[in-house]
């Protein structure tokens, strides 16, 4: 057992509509360190992450950060975290600018200094005032994104991050991944798209289907 | 954290705006509901002075209802709900929110256009008082009672019929006071006593009912 680990997941086990959809998980993460989830569609990577938010409660097994059980201290623990999964979690009748400041009010964090650098990087700057709605797919997971970069904290948990984004995005995205692991920042992420980083930070897990 | 509060109050009043069908349809429903009953009754003035404020009750019920039912379908297809808990503010605070917006928007209205109503139905101006300050008191429990309901029924389908089966039960105290107000206005006697009574059951459903949305919509999303 590493006394240093910061995110610890101890025989996790996942139960969906009556059918074991994994059991026995077990993984440490130090800071630096990011989890790579990959699997077939079904195989429950997206499970795994909730379980990981705290948002759903494990059949079995703890999730440990910084050797606290998650579901005990789930508020403090939540604003350790960025969660970003399928539903990309703006609204989609706010514009862009709307949004973003939302999610600043929201995190008690007045307006960024650096929004508009990240929303020139993410191609962002001329939809300032369009409805989310009216953005398209990847656009709409690039703005999803850009609260990771605006708000910085320790703990990413990615729900295929990589999916609708275009390959200048995708590189820029990793790159700015790997920056918050050197930054001591930890992610966890799935994906079907291979993430080439050094193979010392990335951990990887694969599910099958059972 | 208050600059914040408000900032959600605001976004909150704008997305409803911007969803005009949320708050127009309910209003609309309203409006024709009540129209129906001289229909399916008698046009006789003394008749409708006398049945009008039950009917526009039953009718503000039935529209807070009708509103209150999407309040957090929106909100849990685009996982905003999520990225609320992840936020520094508790939840019970931005719910509170979040439902004054709601009140605002989709109850408001209704008030502002009950004494019109009550004039087409020759209802004598101090009656039409007296029943607006009646729907003043009585919507946000009518709000905050819904809202519960919808928390509860989250992850069904078909939510809408158990909505009213599970929440209007519970609503009855607030018919009850609510007609009675307009009751003694008509009969001259003071409306103080049930007016309170309705300030007691709002001040309670305001105090106590945000915290067991927020718990009931934290544990829905336990799925």
């Amino acid at each position: 057992m590493d006394s240093f680990s910061q995110l610890q997941a101890n025989n996790l086990g996942c139960i969906r509509q009556q059918k074991p959809l994994f059991a026995n998980i077990s993984f440490q993460l130090h800071s630096g360190e990011m989890l790579l989830i990959q699997g077939p569609n079904g195989s429950g990577k997206s499970s795994l992450l909730r379980l990981l938010t705290g948002l759903s409660t494990p059949f079995e097994g703890e999730i440990l950060w910084y050797h606290e059980d998650i579901q005990k201290h789930l508020s403090a623990y939540w604003n350790n975290l960025h969660y970003i999964g399928h539903t990309n979690g703006i609204k989609p009748g706010l514009t862009v600018h709307e949004n973003l400041k939302l999610a600043g009010h929201l995190r008690l964090t007045a307006s960024p200094g650096n929004l508009s650098t990240i929303l020139t990087q993410l191609q962002l700057h001329n939809h300032q005032q369009t409805l989310a709605r009216f953005l398209s797919a990847g656009q709409k997971r690039r703005l999803a994104l850009a609260k990771l970069f605006l708000f910085p904290r320790p703990l990413w948990i990615l729900d295929e991050p990589l999916t609708a984004l275009d390959a200048n995005t995708q590189t820029f995205f990793l790159s700015c991944l790997e920056e918050h692991l050197h930054n001591s920042g930890i992610a966890v992420v799935s994906s079907h798209h291979p993430i080439h980083f050094n193979k010392a930070i990335v951990k990887s897990l694969r599910l099958e289907l059972c | 954290m208050l600059r914040a509060v408000w900032f959600v109050f605001y976004t909150e009043i704008i997305l409803l705006l911007r969803r005009s069908h949320e708050w127009l349809y309910p209003l609309g429903f309203f409006v024709i509901v009540i129209s129906l009953f001289p229909l399916a009754f008698t046009p006789d003035p003394v008749f409708l002075q006398k049945y009008v404020p039950g009917c526009i009750w039953i009718a503000a019920l039935l529209a807070s209802l009708l509103s209150i039912e999407n309040v957090f379908v929106t909100d849990t297809e685009d996982g905003h709900l999520e990225q609320w808990l992840f936020g520094e503010i508790p939840l019970t605070i931005l719910m509170l929110a979040k439902l004054c917006a709601q009140w605002l928007i989709t109850q408001l209205p209704l008030i502002i256009l009950t004494p019109i109503l009550g004039a087409l139905f020759h209802l004598p101006w101090s009656s039409s008082v007296a029943l607006c300050l009646g729907l003043l008191l009585g919507t946000p429990i009518l709000i905050l009672t819904g809202s519960l309901g919808v928390a509860l029924t989250l992850g069904l389908r078909q939510q809408g019929v158990l909505l009213g089966l599970l929440v209007l039960p519970l609503l009855t105290p607030v018919l009850i006071f609510g007609v009675n107000i307009v009751q003694q206005a008509q009969a001259g006697l003071s409306i103080t006593a049930p007016l309170a009574f309705l300030a007691g059951l709002s001040t309670m459903a305001l105090t106590l009912l945000p915290w067991a949305i927020a718990a009931t919509v934290r544990v829905s999303m336990d799925d």
